[in-house]
């Protein structure tokens, strides 16, 4: 049996408790990839909407250029471009897959019925679709950028 | 806006992006080939076709608001008090208005100028 406040010293750890990997459940992995991937896409989002400026000449451009987006091109269109972008198609597809059953779950539909606890006490959060949905996130995160793998380097 | 509101806002946020996204990495990859989806000739005609620039748009909002908000959650579950509390929540509404400003005016040049 944890001490009391013991959860909440953990709690005031901040971002390394949600990063320390001991005493994590495959939920806990799930949310901690979550945050972690949302990171990721938020910083790749301002990168893109940076970059695609380039199509009208960048910040101080004034219209469509045909020069300003073929050496924008040159800088993102190489194997280092094309690696990102894979890791890119694998958290987005991930986090969107995992966010979606995180929606199910505020929501209740992929709740099962609360029962009393007993031993061995697996979590009633896990015994279901939630499970599933887990890993079908990370299947699909997987197959996502195998595809966009073999698409971009193939 | 309460943060009850705000965590409804993510959730709907969180599924317009879950479409948009999905339908902007079809089109540039699976449905059409990523080498001719990044081409001038094409990038131009999508912005050109209303109905995909306003896509492009409602994607570029609905992504940031949904990004920046999850930021904002993080930053406040990793430090409380008031002062941060309001620095975060002001800070992030600038950083977010100033990013969607910087791309619809990428949209709006795309769609209204001429190519030079």
């Amino acid at each position: 049996m944890a001490e009391p406040g013991q959860e909440a010293a953990k709690n005031a750890r901040g971002a390394r408790g949600w990063l320390d990997p001991r005493h994590l459940n495959l939920e806990r992995w799930a949310y901690v990839f979550q945050r972690v991937t949302g990171l990721a896409v938020l910083a790749y989002v301002l990168a893109h909407i940076g970059d695609t400026s380039f199509f009208v000449g960048g910040p101080f451009g004034g219209g469509p250029s045909p020069s300003s987006w073929s050496s924008d091109l040159a800088v993102t269109e190489n194997a280092l471009g094309h690696a990102v972008l894979v890791m890119v198609v694998l958290v987005v597809v991930y986090h969107g897959i995992n966010g979606m059953r995180l929606i199910l779950a505020e929501y209740g539909l992929i709740f099962s019925r609360p029962t009393r606890p007993e031993y061995p006490y697996r979590p009633i959060s896990l015994r279901t679709a939630q499970r599933h949905l887990i890993w079908v996130a990370i299947v699909a995160a997987i197959l996502a950028a195998v595809y966009s793998g073999g698409m971009l380097f193939g | 806006m309460r943060e009850s509101t705000l965590m409804q806002l993510q959730y709907a946020t969180g599924a317009a992006a879950l479409v948009l996204v999905g339908l902007h990495l079809l089109m540039q990859g699976v449905l059409v080939p990523y080498g001719e989806a990044v081409s001038f000739q094409r990038v131009l005609s999508v912005y050109k076709s209303g109905v995909d620039a306003g896509l492009l748009e409602i994607l570029l909002v609905v992504v940031l608001a949904h990004g920046f908000n999850g930021l904002r959650v993080i930053l406040l579950e990793w430090r409380q008090g008031g002062a941060w509390t309001r620095g975060v929540n002001w800070g992030l509404l600038a950083a977010t208005l100033v990013a969607v400003a910087y791309g619809t005016r990428t949209v709006v040049l795309a769609v209204t100028g001429q190519a030079s």
